[in-house]
């Protein structure tokens, strides 16, 4: 067992730090949090940006088949997701890239494929995930926005939610009923779209902070080539479980949390209270080493997800706790580092505010991964199913 | 980057598990929680046999010549059966004689050790039950050819059979980590008192009285006053081992709840079927398999000759308290039946908190970690 990266990989390591290092002092101010890229205009520009200059290095194709304009593996991956993660860098649309993308590759036709990754490796196209419906969340397989077939067309009509940055991307990829009378999991298709087709309507929703990341989208007789599919008509569902098994190591977030838990170290040794730095105060340095400890079990395990998928093995299990395991410690972070800060733990980025604001922006945004891309309960059940071998719900 | 095991690895853990299962069933580990022992000399003799005490001691030693991963895939299987005896003990000593041994020292304690006719065992708390240095305040006197001991240590583990021990003594007044010395003492020598302490684990923790105890020189181990970081290696190295058992440990906690809930039927359903019981179980693997590969980190650095300083805390901090966890629902999980003394889950669960002070607890490693992350 060998945790080491080969000189090969140390040295791309070395340059996508170094890259993140250089794109993060054109960081706009108010870039605090990651949806930020999706809140604020600055940050929406800042991050097309970074996009742009990570696709003239080829790094947003890293993985991918040469034909397609990829190059690097798997695990290059990985550590340019750490890069950006430690900078707090956009640049990487999680749409496009890291599902889309691998999905398209593994089960489209190759018109398809010629047609929408270059646009995707050069950065020019933004996308979105059309998923979620009001009555269809965790238990996504029933929902009802239908997409019926006409001549080659499929007219859509019915309403999705939770759509992040659903207001800002180019293209949309969701999945639609087109078979009303159909066997559940096998009467949804797995469709892309423009998302200026006239009919689309896109409302921004603001979340807890009061800021919008996500939108929701209503269909009404929108009109979609029947071309635009991947998979077969009425098999989406295969898709949508392809999509999910994808590199989900959670690295980029984990280095996010190194950066904060540096920053908060910071913190406690320059902030004094009651006489003497907080780093002194045993308990804060029992609790911020406690929070240190977790973030090396979920990077050490992020590592063993990075190091099957680039075998090609699946980390279903894995992938399930990982998920559950990092995205809770975000939100353990924020409440300990907020703690810490003490009145200062609730203010806004404004100059009261301890690093830029960034404690009380998680405390707030820290629901986001544990919601999204499956809840942390329907990871649970991953786990307890597949993993366990335990009975499942009907 | 690499995370499968080696094959050979894979070879020993098989032989390990195969081994243990008929060779340390529960009714074999109950039995000696009871002996005055606490070990089974034939046993002791089989695994001797397999080389597991001189797995890591190299092959000019007699040794396996295996690497310190190596030796946490064995312990792991320890732990996943439940191994009781002096393994960790005489494994981790020995680091000591290897790192700071004298060639005389090697040549005489490896071997043995390796052939299994040498138990050994480290002597370092005493009353504070403190792992810093200014916790060492058993004193070593120069005599003649002599070193004089005197004081008492605690919680040594497995000293009621070892054959010798690595005690770290002070030889120069104070509580600075400069004036600690290592002894290898004879626990045959006059002047030794070892009672057992009862614990938890019935895992033969002793006090040993050392009244005026002569210890040629020849037995100091490392230079004199400057045995300080050969015991923080033994604690590091420690740490890690005692933290792959307990994974092992883990394993077999959550193979049984997932086993007996399958078969466990209320409500007319295996109570496995419920979801309140499914995201606990669920969790505890979480915290297993999170734990895990933290562990292997660390053994993986200390493989590679690169002491794993901080991931040892981390790993250690870490585990202590999920195995701690994970027992606990176990036994939960499993209701009435496993508040029963003669079910197993109870055996792994009293041996959490065995694991969790061995090495050092919960909050001395993170402090630790606050130091090694930066905090001032």
């Amino acid at each position: 067992m060998d945790f080491k990266l080969t000189p090969e990989e140390e040295l791309h390591r070395k340059e996508y730090f170094a890259f993140c290092k250089e794109l993060e002092k054109k960081r706009p101010a108010s870039f605090v949090g990651m949806e930020a890229v999706f809140e604020v205009d600055e940050c929406w520009e800042f991050h097309l940006h970074c996009a742009k200059e990570f696709a003239k290095k080829g790094w947003l194709a890293l993985s991918w088949p040469a034909e397609y304009g990829g190059s690097g593996t798997m695990m290059d991956k990985v550590l340019f997701a750490e890069a950006r993660g430690y900078h707090g860098i956009p640049g990487v649309d999680i749409f496009g890239i890291q599902m889309l993308a691998p999905t398209i590759l593994q089960a489209a036709s190759d018109e398809i494929k010629r047609e929408f990754l270059p646009p995707i490796a050069r950065g020019e196209v933004m996308w979105c995930e059309l998923w979620s419906e009001p009555n269809a969340g965790s238990d996504l397989a029933t929902l009802s926005t239908t997409a019926i077939k006409k001549g080659d067309e499929y007219i859509i009509n019915g309403q999705k939610t939770w759509n992040t940055a659903a207001h800002r991307a180019d293209w949309g990829f969701g999945v639609f009923k087109t078979d009303p009378a159909g066997r559940k999991h096998h009467n949804i298709t797995f469709l892309l779209m423009d998302m200026k087709t006239p009919g689309i309507t896109v409302r921004p929703i603001p979340y807890i902070d009061g800021d919008a990341p996500f939108a929701e989208v209503y269909f009404d007789d929108v009109h979609v080539p029947a071309k635009n599919i991947v998979g077969q008509e009425n098999e989406g569902w295969a898709v949508v479980n392809l999509l999910a098994g994808f590199e989900r190591s959670g690295m980029g977030e984990i280095m996010g949390m190194y950066r904060e838990l540096e920053e908060l170290v910071e913190f406690c040794n320059k902030t004094k209270r009651n006489g003497k730095p907080l780093s002194q105060d045993p308990l804060v340095r029992n609790r911020v080493a406690e929070l240190a400890c977790d973030l090396e079990a979920a990077k050490a395990i992020a590592y063993r997800i990075a190091d099957l998928q680039n075998r090609n093995e699946m980390a279903l299990m894995d992938a399930a706790a990982a998920k559950v395991f990092y995205s809770e410690l975000g939100e353990r972070f924020a409440f300990v580092a907020t703690d810490i800060a003490g009145p200062y733990g609730q203010v806004k980025a404004s100059r009261w505010a301890p690093v830029r604001g960034e404690w009380e922006k998680k405390f707030q945004e820290c629901f986001v991964t544990i919601i999204s891309m499956g809840t942390n309960e329907i990871q649970r059940n991953i786990i307890a199913w597949y993993g366990l071998g335990l009975p499942r719900m009907k | 980057m690499d995370l499968r095991f080696t094959e050979a690895q894979d070879i020993l853990r098989k032989m390990a598990r195969d081994f243990l299962t008929t060779e340390c069933p529960k009714t074999l580990v109950r039995e000696l929680e009871k002996s005055d022992k606490g070990y089974s000399p034939e046993l002791w003799k089989k695994m001797a046999e397999l080389g597991w005490m001189g797995l890591v001691i190299p092959e000019s030693h007699e040794g396996m010549g295996y690497s310190f991963q190596d030796l946490t895939v064995l312990l792991e299987e320890a732990g996943r059966n439940i191994l009781p005896g002096p393994l960790i003990p005489t494994v981790v000593s020995s680091f000591s004689i290897l790192e700071a041994g004298t060639d005389e020292q090697k040549k005489e304690f490896l071997p043995k050790i390796a052939s299994g006719n040498l138990i050994l065992t480290l002597a370092l708390l005493e009353a504070e039950g403190s792992f810093e240095p200014s916790g060492v305040s058993l004193k070593a006197t120069p005599k003649g050819d002599d070193f004089i001991l005197h004081g008492t240590k605690l919680f040594v583990e497995m000293a009621n059979i070892a054959d010798y021990m690595v005690c770290v003594t002070r030889t120069k007044e104070g509580t600075d980590k400069k004036g600690i010395t290592l002894f290898l003492v004879d626990a045959k020598s006059s002047g030794i008192q070892c009672e057992v302490i009862p614990t938890i684990a019935s895992d033969k923790l002793c006090e040993v009285r050392f009244e005026d105890v002569a210890v040629p020189k020849k037995n100091m181990l490392g230079k004199l006053d400057e045995g300080w970081p050969t015991v923080e290696m033994m604690l590091r190295k420690g740490a890690i081992a005692k933290s792959a058992e307990s994974v092992g440990a883990m394993q077999t906690c959550i193979e049984m709840t997932v086993a007996y809930s399958k078969e466990r039927v209320q409500y007319e359903r295996p109570i496995g079927a419920f979801q309140a019981l499914q995201h606990l179980m669920a969790n505890m693997w979480i915290s297993m398999q999170t734990g895990r590969y933290l562990v292997y980190q660390a053994a993986s650095m200390e493989s590679e000759g690169q002491p794993a300083d901080k991931e040892a805390s981390l790993a250690k901090a870490y585990i202590n308290e999920v195995y701690k966890d994970v027992a606990q629902w176990a036994i939960r999980l499993h209701g009435g039946i496993a508040t029963s003394y003669d079910h197993d889950i109870p055996l792994y669960y009293r041996r959490s908190k065995a694991a969790d002070t061995a090495f050092g607890g919960t909050d001395y490693h993170r402090e630790l970690v606050a130091q090694r992350i930066g905090l001032s």
